[in-house]
């Protein structure tokens, strides 16, 4: 989907990060990178750590043992909302949107960066004619589509360098799935890097440029999409 | 690409500006088990000031008594002081997302008995698929 990498610098790395809840270990020693402007995919089945890998990455969960770097800079124990502010971008399992507040004030929530609301709302009803119409609604009350179409809305409002996606697609129908990773995709033509979780293995690897396998707390496999048919399939079914 | 090439160059210099802490969260808890320590030290020091006066008939040790019980008192309002910030620092971050929650999950149930449809069929309504129309 991007240009092929050459020495392109890692926007973000995980280096043999361990994690736990309660004690009981979640992640047993991640390596992933996500290099400039390549879409990264992790995959796995459910209870792998995908998640909470992705927590651990943008500071809202420690990080028991490892190393977390954006831009080559480690920063382990950074609060979530400094790093959010300078560009680093996540859009949660279950959307984090405010059910309460309506399409406008939730993107409203997002003039704390550096744009105004204008310029937010001039942008996120361009990508999403819909989100126009719907201004004055209460957010909760939207489609499953259309408030994840928020959720994008208000994270591409922060202008991020990088975006982390988690499970896009859940709990929506498949052909809206196929439009949001299209919008994704032009994401990513424009040189954002983006690390995503997909439970929809098909639809995202269209989208990568390099994949990942995850099973139990460890990634076993990192290559081009296309190398990881098989690895996939005994991560998913086992054998 | 150009424009994003910039943002990412921007983004590289002001993660390399941020001033980097060790991790809040072990901070947290450091400062919290400090103030239940010095709650406890503070008593432990007013007790021993207490025994202190109670064993001499000399006024110059008695009045040193009462400023070693001083100290213990002052040491134990500074442990309740971090005790407090950093329990209810836990709680409300606990609570705020509580709430944040079981709003969601009040709003899910209300919009589902409008519609008179579960709350997973009522996601997996198609209706925004035709405006999804990236650009």
């Amino acid at each position: 989907m991007t240009a092929a990498n050459g020495h392109r610098t890692n926007l973000l790395e995980l280096r043999g990060i361990r994690a736990a809840y309660d004690g009981i270990n979640v992640l047993h020693g991640v390596d992933l990178a996500v290099p400039e402007a390549t879409v990264v995919a992790v995959l796995g089945p459910n209870g792998a750590g995908k998640t909470t890998m992705l927590r651990v990455a943008a500071g809202l969960h420690p990080a028991s043992a490892g190393d977390v770097l954006v831009a080559g800079h480690r920063v382990n124990g950074c609060r979530p909302d400094e790093l959010a502010r300078r560009g680093l971008c996540l859009i949660p399992e279950g959307r984090g949107i405010f059910p309460n507040l309506t399409v406008r004030e939730n993107l409203w929530m997002m003039s704390h960066s550096r744009r105004s609301l204008a310029e937010i709302e001039e942008s996120a009803y361009e990508r999403f004619s819909r989100l126009r119409q719907r201004h004055n609604q209460m957010a909760g009350t939207l489609s499953g589509g259309e408030q994840q179409m928020l959720a994008m809305a208000r994270g591409l409002a922060t202008d991020p360098a990088l975006l982390i996606l988690d499970e896009l697609s859940m709990g929506l129908a498949p052909i809206i799935v196929e439009d949001l990773y299209q919008l994704v995709a032009q994401v990513a033509q424009s040189g954002v890097s983006i690390l995503v979780v997909e439970q929809f293995a098909r639809i995202v690897m269209d989208v990568a440029d390099q994949a990942a396998v995850m099973v139990q707390g460890r990634v076993v496999q990192v290559g081009p999409p296309a190398e990881l048919e098989d690895s996939l399939s005994q991560a998913y079914l086992g054998g | 690409m150009a424009d994003q090439h910039g943002r990412v160059e921007e983004f590289k210099e002001e993660i390399a500006e941020m001033g980097l802490r060790d991790p809040a969260a072990a901070r947290d808890r450091t400062l919290l088990r400090l103030g239940w320590a010095l709650m406890g030290g503070g008593v432990g020091v007013g007790i021993f000031a207490y025994f202190l006066s109670h064993g001499t008939t000399n006024p110059l040790t008695q009045r040193d008594a009462l400023v070693v019980a001083l100290i213990g008192l002052t040491l134990a309002v500074i442990g309740a002081a971090l005790f407090t910030r950093y329990s209810v620092a836990q709680f409300l971050r606990f609570w705020l997302a509580r709430l944040s929650w079981e709003q969601q999950a009040q709003t899910d149930r209300v919009v589902a008995a409008l519609s008179g449809q579960g709350p997973e069929q009522h996601r997996e309504d198609p209706a925004g698929a035709e405006a999804l129309t990236p650009h």
